[in-house]
């Protein structure tokens, strides 16, 4: 049942030409991101050769070791992105985004692993790739929950103000604000769900199909990372800014953003 | 003698700001004066428990007001700040949303006309506070707050979106109305002629300023 066609090297570089097309297009309508598009395709390449190097060198020789290495770097890096995107908030919240993205990650991801396909948490081949989806996802959720958070803040000044001078609870006051963020970061899964398989064949269910995998086995792997997928962001957006707001006010309070 | 309701002692803000020892007595009107920068909105936020003073101590009715649990301390010290918020909505409806926020009913349609006439509205409830002009959302704001009939009423810059006359008949009706229920009154005014005419107890800070 091995039908897979491996790519040589030769043919393999005929799909950067395809990069032409898109100089072409930028050079005619004069969007200067020509350089941002050569970086962003280089990168891209160095990194997955990397990553395919490494990930080629675990499967050889797997380790318990090896995994947690690599669930940790991913949780580093997720968590520095999103840190970086939201430098001006204080330490205890940086430290609710990081718990919640870590444990939020790895209570889906060891759910999906060790229950739904019946692996040890340590195979590298699931547990890598998944955790890549569901962490890297979770990453994008609290990315745009803490976007809107900040924002309904920054915009909402007067409103807090007012509201604190009449009496209300700082809670009464920033629940919303964290409900609404949570609504935001959870609609583009949700909405993907929605059109999965009439408008797109999804990106996992797509690679299982070409290695050969029987569609059947690939759509319920395709399901269910969905809904790992939509736990995950939930779960990490939720927990960020639940435990985050606290660290907005103190016991006098006071609201400090 | 005359009750003091708010009483500071070697109060300051951030090394910046130190003010004299300052007293606000009860059921009057109490007028803030002096220059910009001197700390008046500072004070009236101290007062409410919005920022703690970073040295000296404020009492309140007797009591250090570090003591005081602040939410309670905001819904009879009620603060009508300068930057009005209103929701995109009626009139009706932002009485409606306050009220909701400090879990209670919303106060009857009679009611609501009553404390908007205190302020010299008289647009249909129905009115849409979005498309107002800046003085009449601030008046807007002020019947809300005072709707609440708190012990203490403290209105910051109340009159700096509006024309003279308005601005004083506002004043006239709200300090005849706190006087009516014994409701404290502070005033931070730039309006010399609102000061001569309404206060009661004049407080001018920033002259013993330590920074000059």
């Amino acid at each position: 049942m091995d039908n897979i066609i491996k790519i040589n090297i030769f043919q393999f570089s005929l799909i950067y030409l395809l990069l032409i097309i898109i100089l072409l297009i930028m050079k005619h309508t004069k969007i200067n991101q020509t350089r941002l598009l050569l970086v962003a395709s280089l990168r891209m390449t160095v990194q997955l050769i990397l990553a395919g190097l490494i990930l080629t060198y675990i499967f050889k020789n797997p380790h318990p070791v090896f995994v947690i290495i690599y669930l940790l770097a991913m949780i580093s890096f997720s968590v520095h992105r999103v840190l970086s995107k939201n430098k001006d908030i204080n330490k205890k919240f940086k430290l609710s985004i990081t718990l919640s993205l870590a444990f939020s990650g790895l209570f889906v991801l060891g759910y999906f692993v060790m229950a739904v396909v019946g692996e040890s948490f340590f195979n590298p081949q699931y547990t890598i790739p998944l955790a890549g989806m569901i962490i890297g996802n979770s990453m994008t959720g609290v990315t745009l929950g803490m976007k809107t958070f900040t924002e309904n803040l920054k915009n909402q000044r007067n409103k807090i103000e007012a509201l604190l001078n009449l009496g209300v609870t700082p809670r009464k006051i920033l629940l919303p604000m964290v409900n609404n963020a949570l609504e935001t970061a959870l609609l583009p899964t949700m909405n993907n769900m929605l059109g999965m398989g009439i408008i797109s064949l999804p990106g996992m269910m797509t690679g299982q199909i070409l290695s050969g995998t029987a569609p059947t086995t690939a759509i319920m792997y395709q399901i269910a990372i969905m809904i790992a997928i939509c736990t995950a962001v939930c779960l990490t957006v939720f927990c960020s800014l639940t435990l985050g707001y606290k660290t907005l006010y103190n016991n006098r309070n006071q609201i400090e953003i | 003698m005359d009750k003091v309701v708010f009483e500071t002692k070697d109060l300051s803000f951030r090394d910046t700001i130190h003010y004299q020892d300052i007293r606000i007595v009860k059921n009057k009107v109490n007028f803030i004066v002096g220059s910009s920068g001197t700390g008046k909105s500072t004070l009236l936020r101290m007062f409410n428990g919005t920022l703690s003073p970073s040295g000296g101590e404020i009492f309140y009715a007797g009591d250090n007001l570090l003591e005081k649990d602040t939410i309670e301390l905001r819904k009879e010290v009620s603060l009508i700040s300068q930057s009005v918020y209103l929701f995109d909505s009626s009139i009706r409806d932002n009485f409606i949303q306050f009220y909701e926020y400090r879990g209670l009913a919303s106060p009857t349609d009679e009611m609501m006309l009553e404390f908007l006439k205190l302020s010299q509205i008289d647009f249909p409830l129905d009115k849409d506070c979005t498309t107002m002009s800046g003085g009449e959302r601030q008046r807007v704001y002020i019947a809300i707050f005072l709707s609440f009939l708190p012990k203490v009423i403290m209105l910051d810059e109340p009159t700096s979106a509006l024309d003279k006359d308005n601005g004083y008949n506002v004043i006239q009706n709200v300090v005849s109305f706190c006087k009516e229920k014994e409701i404290t009154v502070i005033i931070i005014s730039h309006d010399n002629s609102l000061t001569e005419a309404f206060g009661e107890n004049i407080i001018r800070i920033g002259g013993m300023n330590n920074n000059g």
